[in-house]
C-alpha cells in the first residue's frame, strides 16, 4: 500500500489528495490531504472517486493504425513514423497551415508547453489551441482588455473573506464544490451577503439573499442596469475610478441607456430586483464577483466578461483580499494550458506571436528560425476550416471535439473530410472513431508534471503507478514525434526539466520549479526564485497600468425561441460527470448517479406537456434531435431546458448552435431554441 | 507496565513486523497523518484521531470479493501475517467493536474477517492529542494500549496477544502512581458531546424532529459523501464487476447513503430520492435506527465527519442545531 | 408433495463464503410479455435450492454484476427454481439475452418468506400488481399444492394493459379452477385490443368481496404505489395491519444484511424482509 500526493484531475479548484495504490499496482482509493491549503482535508464526490477510472478495462493500451478502414494494433515505431510522414506530406502539399494541433486542458503544463512548441517550432504553424476556447476564451480576452491579465484576480481563500458575493453563471457547489462550500460557510457562519444571478435555482440560490432569474443571455443588460443604479445613486467608488481607471466617461454614456426599468424589461425581471442587487453589492465593504460559463459561453461572452470587470472597477472591488472578478476555470489544467500558450495567438505566458521581439526570443530559446507570425486557427475555426476542406490533418491530444464542440453534425462532417487524424488519449471516444492513428497515453496517475488551478496555483502531479499496457506519457510521445520530425530541441530526462525551460521563457512562471511547488504550489505571477507568488492580482496597479472601463451594449443571443422552437436550451455539466464523460462515466459511483442523458425541465412545463419525472423525451433544435430522460425539477425555470453534455448516447452538442463570439470565437452553448416531445 | 521512549517504541514496532503486518500513524509527504508502514514516513503516533476512517484497514475503500480467471473462481485469501494496527482512539475502538458485531451477526462477512481475524489492535491515549488534548484511555477494548504521559508511552497489555507482544518491548517499569494519575485524568474528561447526541437520539426516537428540519440541513449539503467515507461505523458498500480479456473481478467499494443513486432501483423507484430524506437517514440511522436494532448509538463521537464536512453539517453540528431547536420541547 | 419437499433451513448455503455464487443451468426460457421472461434453473451440483415462497435470489452474471430477483416457483413443484424477470437494468437486460442451456450464477435463497404455517386454516386474499405476481405465483403454487391447509383462496391481479399480463395461461387456469377464485384487471385497454375481463384499478375489485375478517390473511405484492391504496380498501373489511402481509422491493446488493442498500429505518429488507406483516413496517418512514 503506497500513498502518493498529487493533484485532482477534475475541476479547476485544484485540491490535492493522496492516491492509494495496492501492492499489485492498482489504484484502490483516495485520501484527502489535511495539510493542503485548498483541500483542507476535504474532497468532493469526484475527488473521492478520482482513482476509479484509471484501471478501467477500456483503457487504450496499444498504438493503433487504420488499415483498409479498420483499426489494427501497431508498434510505437510504425505509428509515430506514420504520424510524422503524413504531417510532413500534408504540409508539403498544402502548406504549413494545413495541419492543426489540439492540445488538452486535462494534460500537464509541461505537455501543453510541448504541444505548442511542437506546433510552432517543429511544424511551423500557429494552428494550436485547446478547449479553453470553448469555456473561458472570452474571459482571457475580456479580462486582458480591462485589467491586463485574463485570469481569476483573487484566491479561493478570498471566498471566506468577502462581505458580499455575486455568483452569476456558476453552479459553484456542483462544478467547483469546495469553492461552493467556502461560499456556503461564509454565508452561514459570517452572514456574508449572497446574490445569485442565475436562471436555474441552483443550490446556492436556496441560501441566497437575492436570487435573480433573468432570461438566459441578458447578462449585459442586467449588469448595465446594476451599474446604472450605482451611478445614479452615487454609490460608485469615486476615488478608485479616479486613480486606478480610464475611460469612465464612456462607461457612463453607455450605462445611461440602461435605467433599471429598461434593463429589467430586457431581462424579464422587476426593476426592484436590479435596484436591490445594485445596493447590496455597492454597500459591501468587500464585494466579489464569481462567474463561470453562464457568463462566457455566449456570442456576447467577451461583453459579459467586460461588464463584470466594469462592475468590479466601478465599486473599487479589485486588488484586495475578498474582492475581485473571479472566473472559475472548469478543468484541472485549463488555466495552465492557457498559460503555456496552447492558444492560437500566444506563446507561453501570453506572449503574443505577432510581436517580433517575442518571436525572436523563442527562436533563440528553441534554436529555430522563422516562427510563424500570424495567429492560427482556433478549435472552433479549425473545425470550420476542416469542414470546408481547407484543413487537412489534425493532431488531437486529450480532446473530444465530437462531444465537446457545438453542432455535432458539423463536427462529424469536418472529421470525415479530414485526410488524417491522430488521436492521443487514455480511452476510446467518439472522436477516436475517426482516427487514422490512435496513440495510447498515460493517465494523470501515471506521470509527473504540474497542473495550474483556477487560482493560478501551479501544483505537482505525481506518478503513482506505471503507465498501463504500452501507454506512454503525453510528453514523451510529443518529444518522440519532434525527434522523428528531425528536431533536436525536445529532449528531456524528466518533466521537471521541461518546467525549467518554461521558467526561462515565461516571465509569469519565472520562479516556478519542482522544488518550490513540492507541497502547496505557487500562484503566478512568480517572477523569480525569490518571488513568493501572487495571491491577489492588480493590487495597487493593474497589470495593464490603469483599469480600462469597457462598456458594452446589450445584444440578443443568436437564436431565440419562437413558435416552432418555443424553449430556450442551455447546456452545461452536472455534479457527477466531468466534461465529455470519458473518465467519470467509467467510475462506478459517479456513473451510477447519472447513468442516462437527461434534460432538466420545469415542473410547470412538464405538467402542461404531461411529462413525468424520469420519462424519456425527445429534445430537438434546428440541428437535430436526441432522446433523453426528463428530470422534472424546480431547478429549471419555465420555458428553459438545461442539458448536460456528458453523454455519448444523448449528446447535447448535437443540438447546440455553432454561433461564435466575434472576438473570442467561443460558441453560444447557453442559448438556442428547442422543442420537446414525449418518447414513450 | 513498561514505559517506552519513542525510540524504544519504534524498535518494538519494528520487531513486531516479524509476525505482523504493522500499520502505524505516519506523516505522509505533506505532513498529513495516515496509517502506513513504519518506514513509509516519520512516525506520528501523537496527534489524536487519524483523519481517515481507521476501520479501512479491515474494510478498505475498494477490494476484490471474487476473481474469475479462465473459469476458475478465486476468493480473497487471508494474508499470511495478521495485521497489527496502532492508532485507534478509545472511540475508534468502540467503532471497531460495533462493526465487528455488525459483520459477524446473522451472516458472517468472510471478506471482512479475512483481514480482521487475528489482528491486534493498539490504542493510543493520554497526553498526545491534537493541540494538547487528552485522549481517553481505552482499556480492555483493545489488545494493547500506548498511554502517553506527555513524553513517553506506557505500554498496557490487555489480551493474550497483547501480552505476548508486550514482553518483547524494551523499557523501564512505570510507577503505579503515574498510571493512576493518567486514569484519573481520563475519567474526568467532559462528556458534553455524549450528552448532546444522547439528547438528539432521544428527540429522534420520540419523533420530535419535524420534517422541515432536515431540509434546512440538506440545503447546505453538497453531497461530497465525505461524512460516510470517513465514518468508522459506516459499513455500506456497492458491488461491481470489472471484465478484461483474461479475467473478471468482482469488487466492493464504499458507498454513501447521501447519494441519490444509493437506493434507486432500475425501475426508477427511489425510497430515498430526496435530499432531506437522505440527510435524515445519515443522522437517524446512527442515533435512532441502530439504537432500535442493535441497542446502541453507533456514532462514537470520533469527530471525523465534523472535521471533513466542507459546509459544517457533521453529525455533532446537526445534533447541536437539533437540540437547540427542539430540545426544550 | 406439500409437506415432504419444503426444507426447514433458510440460510444461504455458502460454507462461509458469502459472496460466492453457485452455478446453475438454464433449463428453459419462456417469454411472458415483451419485457418479461421466465427462466427455469437447476443447480449444476444437483443440490436442491432450498427456497420458500417469498424469498429471493441474487442472480450473478460474471462481468455484469448481480441483482436481486424474487423466486416465482414453489418448492412443492420439484427441484427446479423459476425466476420471472423484467428487463429493467443492466443485469436483467443481460439476462434476457441468455438461452436455454446457458449457465448463470446464483446466491441464496435469501430473506423471509410467506409464513404458510401460520396461514394454515385461514382464508387467503392474494393481491398482486405488475411483476408482483412473480413472487405471488410461488405462493399460489404452494397453496394449490397444499390446498387442504387453507380456507377460501381469492387471487386478485392487476396489470397496466392486456399486453402486460403475466402468466396468462396460469391465470386462466386459476380463473377456471373450482378450488380458487381469481380476478384479473387491467388499468387501460387501448382501442382494438381484445380484453373481456375487468378494466380499472385493482382497488376496485376489493369492495365487492365477501371477507371474513376473523380468519382472513391478505398478502400484497406490487409496485410501491399499490400498498397504500390497497390497504385503504382492506381496513373497511375489518382487516388490521397484523392480518396484512406485504413483500417490499428494495435494491439489495448483497442479500445478507451488509451492504445497507435496502434498509427501512432499523430493518434490512433482505434479511428482516422482504416479507413483512404490515404492523412491522407501517409506522416506518418510507416503508410503503
Amino acid at each position: 500500500m503506497k500513498k502518493v500526493l498529487t493533484t485532482c484531475p477534475y475541476c479547476g479548484t485544484g485540491c490535492m489528495f493522496y492516491l492509494v495504490v495496492d501492492d499489485d499496482g492498482t489504484l484502490v482509493g483516495v485520501e484527502p490531504s489535511n495539510e493542503h491549503v485548498v483541500a483542507k482535508g476535504q474532497l468532493c464526490v469526484k475527488g473521492w472517486n478520482a482513482y476509479h477510472f484509471v484501471n478501467h478495462p477500456d483503457r487504450l493500451t496499444q498504438p493503433m493504425i487504420r488499415r483498409n478502414g479498420k483499426m489494427e494494433p501497431a508498434s510505437w515505431d510504425e505509428a509515430l513514423n506514420l504520424v510524422v510522414s503524413k504531417f510532413k506530406e500534408t504540409q508539403a502539399k498544402h502548406g504549413n497551415d494545413s495541419v492543426a494541433f489540439f492540445s488538452s486542458a486535462k494534460t500537464t503544463n509541461e505537455e501543453n508547453y510541448l504541444m505548442m512548441k511542437l506546433a510552432r517550432a517543429v511544424f511551423k504553424t500557429n494552428n494550436v489551441d485547446h478547449c479553453a476556447r470553448l469555456c473561458h476564451s472570452s474571459t482571457v480576452l475580456g479580462l486582458a482588455a480591462t485589467f491586463g491579465s485574463g485570469a481569476m484576480t483573487n484566491s479561493i481563500s478570498c471566498m471566506e473573506q468577502a462581505d458580499c458575493i455575486l455568483v452569476t453563471g456558476s453552479n459553484t457547489t456542483e462544478q467547483h464544490p469546495l469553492i461552493g462550500s467556502r461560499i456556503i460557510e461564509n454565508v452561514t457562519n459570517n452572514g456574508a451577503k449572497l446574490i445569485v444571478a442565475d436562471n436555474r435555482k441552483i443550490r446556492l440560490a436556496r441560501l441566497a439573499d437575492i436570487h435573480v432569474r433573468w432570461k438566459n443571455g441578458t447578462d449585459v443588460a442586467f449588469l448595465n442596469g446594476i451599474m446604472n443604479v450605482i451611478i445614479s445613486e452615487g454609490l460608485e467608488d469615486k476615488e478608485f475610478i479616479k486613480t486606478r481607471t480610464e475611460n469612465y466617461e464612456e462607461l457612463k454614456k453607455i450605462i445611461a441607456d440602461y435605467p433599471p426599468e429598461r434593463a429589467a424589461e430586457i431581462c424579464g425581471i422587476t426593476p426592484k430586483e436590479i435596484v436591490d442587487v445594485a445596493r447590496m453589492f455597492a454597500a459591501a465593504d468587500k464585494a466579489m464577483i464569481v462567474y463561470s460559463m453562464g457568463i462566457t459561453q455566449h456570442t456576447h461572452g467577451v461583453d459579459n466578461v467586460k461588464s463584470c470587470a466594469n462592475l468590479a472597477m466601478l465599486t473599487g472591488n479589485i486588488g484586495l483580499p475578498g474582492t475581485g472578478v473571479n472566473p472559475l476555470r472548469g478543468q484541472n489544467n485549463v488555466q495552465g494550458a492557457c498559460d503555456m500558450g496552447a492558444l492560437n495567438g500566444v506563446f507561453s505566458g501570453y506572449q503574443k506571436v505577432v510581436d517580433p521581439t517575442t518571436r525572436e526570443k523563442f527562436e533563440k530559446a528553441w534554436s529555430v528560425e522563422n516562427l510563424p507570425a500570424e495567429p492560427g486557427l482556433t478549435i472552433t475555426t479549425a473545425i470550420d476550416a476542416a469542414a470546408e476542406g481547407k484543413l487537412k490533418a489534425l493532431y488531437i491530444m486529450g480532446e473530444n471535439p465530437m462531444m465537446s464542440d457545438p453542432d455535432q453534425n458539423h463536427v462529424r462532417e469536418a472529421m470525415e473530410k479530414l485526410e488524417f487524424i491522430v488521436v492521443q488519449d487514455i480511452f476510446p471516444t467518439p472522436t477516436s472513431e475517426y482516427a487514422d492513428v490512435i496513440l495510447p497515453a498515460a493517465s494523470y496517475a501515471e506521470k509527473n508534471g504540474t497542473f495550474t488551478s483556477t487560482e493560478r496555483r501551479v501544483q505537482p502531479v505525481r506518478k503513482a503507478i506505471e503507465p498501463v499496457g504500452q501507454s506512454r506519457t503525453d510528453w514523451e510521445i510529443l518529444c518522440d514525434v519532434a525527434q522523428r520530425a528531425g528536431y533536436d530541441g525536445m529532449k528531456y530526462n524528466s518533466a521537471s526539466e521541461i518546467m525549467d525551460e518554461v521558467a526561462t521563457v515565461t516571465p509569469i512562471y519565472g520562479g516556478v520549479s519542482y522544488e518550490r511547488i513540492d507541497q502547496v504550489g505557487l500562484q503566478w505571477p512568480c517572477l523569480d526564485k525569490d518571488h513568493p507568488g501572487t495571491p491577489v492580482l492588480h493590487s495597487g496597479k493593474f497589470a495593464r497600468g490603469l483599469g480600462m472601463f469597457s462598456p458594452a451594449a446589450y445584444l440578443p443571443s443568436k437564436e431565440l425561441p419562437d413558435e416552432q422552437y418555443p424553449f430556450v436550451l442551455s447546456t452545461g455539466r452536472c455534479y457527477f460527470h466531468f466534461h465529455t464523460g470519458t473518465m467519470t462515466r467509467r467510475s462506478q459511483m459517479l456513473d451510477r448517479e447519472e447513468r442516462f442523458p437527461y434534460v432538466e425541465i420545469s415542473i410547470e412545463d412538464a405538467k402542461e406537456l404531461g411529462i413525468y419525472d424520469r420519462a424519456w423525451i425527445y429534445v430537438a433544435t434546428r440541428r437535430g434531435e436526441v432522446k433523453v430522460m426528463a428530470h422534472v425539477t424546480d431547478v429549471a425555470k419555465k420555458g428553459v431546458l438545461f442539458m448536460p453534455f456528458h453523454f455519448e448516447e444523448g449528446p447535447a452538442n448535437l443540438l447546440t448552435i455553432n454561433a461564435l463570439d466575434p472576438i473570442a470565437k467561443i460558441p453560444e452553448y447557453k442559448v438556442c431554441a428547442a422543442k420537446i416531445r414525449s418518447a414513450e | 507496565m513498561k514505559i517506552l521512549t519513542e525510540k524504544n517504541l519504534k524498535t518494538f514496532l519494528k520487531s513486531a513486523e516479524a509476525d505482523y503486518n504493522v500499520r502505524v500513524p505516519i506523516n505522509l509527504h505533506d505532513g498529513t497523518r495516515a496509517l502506513g508502514k513504519i518506514d513509509e514516513g516519520s512516525l506520528a503516533i501523537a496527534g489524536g484521531v487519524i483523519p481517515q476512517k481507521i476501520t479501512n484497514v479491515f474494510f478498505p475503500q475498494m477490494e476484490t470479493i471474487l476473481t474469475i480467471d479462465s473459469e476458475k473462481v478465486e476468493l480473497p485469501k487471508p494474508s499470511v501475517k495478521p495485521l497489527l494496527v496502532i492508532g485507534f482512539t478509545a472511540q475508534d475502538a468502540d467503532c471497531l467493536e460495533f462493526i465487528d458485531r455488525f459483520y459477524s451477526e446473522d451472516y458472517r462477512d468472510d471478506i471482512y474477517f479475512n483481514k480482521r481475524d487475528g489482528a491486534v489492535i493498539v490504542c493510543v491515549s493520554g497526553r498526545c492529542g491534537n493541540d494538547g488534548e487528552f485522549l481517553k484511555i481505552a482499556g480492555e477494548k483493545c489488545d494493547l494500549e500506548l498511554i502517553c504521559d506527555g513524553q513517553n508511552y506506557l505500554l498496557a497489555a490487555y489480551t493474550d496477544a497483547g501480552k505476548a507482544l508486550a514482553e518483547n518491548a524494551d523499557g523501564a517499569n512505570a510507577d503505579d502512581s503515574v498510571i493512576q494519575q493518567l486514569q484519573k485524568e481520563s475519567d474526568s474528561l467532559p462528556a458534553d458531546d455524549l450528552e448532546l447526541i444522547q439528547a438528539a437520539s432521544k428527540l429522534l426516537l420520540e419523533e420530535k424532529v419535524p420534517e422541515e428540519f432536515w431540509a434546512t440541513i440538506s440545503d447546505r449539503c453538497i453531497a461530497c459523501t465525505s461524512c460516510n467515507l470517513v465514518c468508522p461505523t459506516c459499513t455500506c458498500f456497492d458491488i461491481f464487476d470489472r471484465k478484461t480479456d483474461s479475467k473478471v473481478q468482482r469488487w466492493r467499494m464504499w458507498d454513501s447513503c447521501q447519494l441519490d443513486g444509493f437506493m434507486r432501483e432500475a425501475s426508477g423507484h427511489n425510497p430515498m430520492g430526496k435530499e432531506n430524506i437522505r440527510t435524515r437517514r445519515r443522522i437517524h440511522h446512527k442515533l435512532a435506527a441502530d439504537v432500535t436494532r442493535w441497542g446502541q448509538l453507533t456514532c462514537m463521537l470520533c469527530g471525523r465527519c465534523d472535521d471533513v464536512c466542507p459546509t459544517g453539517i457533521g453529525i455533532k453540528a446537526v445534533c447541536r442545531e437539533m437540540v437547540d431547536k427542539y430540545g426544550s420541547a | 408433495m406439500c409437506n415432504s419437499v419444503v426444507p426447514k433451513t433458510n440460510a444461504h448455503e455458502c460454507d462461509g463464503k458469502l459472496y460466492l455464487p453457485f452455478q446453475c443451468k438454464i433449463e428453459s426460457v419462456q417469454e411472458l410479455t415483451r419485457t418479461e421472461k421466465l427462466f427455469r434453473l437447476s443447480r449444476k451440483d444437483g443440490k436442491p435450492f432450498g427456497h420458500k415462497p417469498g424469498q429471493f435470489m441474487q442472480v450473478s452474471i460474471t462481468g455484469i454484476g448481480e441483482a436481486p430477483i424474487s423466486v416465482s416457483s414453489s418448492p412443492t413443484r420439484g427441484d427446479y427454481l423459476e425466476l420471472g424477470v423484467r428487463k429493467a437494468g443492466t443485469l436483467t437486460n443481460a439476462m434476457h439475452e441468455l438461452k436455454s442451456g446457458d449457465e448463470i450464477g446464483l446466491r441464496g435463497p435469501f430473506g423471509t418468506f410467506f409464513d404458510t404455517e401460520s396461514m394454515k386454516g385461514k382464508d387467503l386474499l392474494l393481491i398482486s400488481g405488475g411483476c408482483g405476481l412473480a413472487p405471488m405465483r410461488a405462493l399460489i403454487q404452494y397453496v394449490e399444492d397444499c390446498r387442504k391447509d387453507f380456507g377460501n383462496v381469492t387471487i386478485l391481479y392487476g396489470a397496466k394493459s392486456p399486453a402486460d399480463v403475466l402468466y396468462q395461461s396460469e391465470l386462466e387456469q386459476w380463473q377456471n379452477s373450482d378450488k380458487l377464485s381469481c380476478q384479473v384487471t387491467v388499468d387501460t385497454v387501448s382501442s382494438g385490443t381484445c380484453w373481456d375481463s375487468n378494466v380499472g384499478l385493482i382497488t376496485k375489485l376489493i369492495p365487492p368481496l365477501d371477507i371474513n375478517a376473523d380468519k382472513t390473511v391478505a398478502v400484497i405484492v406490487g409496485p410501491p404505489i399499490m400498498y397504500k391504496f390497497v390497504t385503504l380498501e382492506l381496513y373497511p373489511k375489518g382487516l388490521s395491519d397484523k392480518d396484512i402481509i406485504v413483500s417490499l422491493e428494495r435494491y439489495m446488493k448483497c442479500g445478507v444484511g451488509k451492504c445497507g442498500h435496502c434498509t427501512i429505518d432499523h430493518l434490512y429488507c433482505c434479511t428482516d424482509g422482504p416479507v413483512f406483516t404490515l404492523d412491522q413496517v407501517a409506522s416506518l418512514k418510507g416503508a410503503i
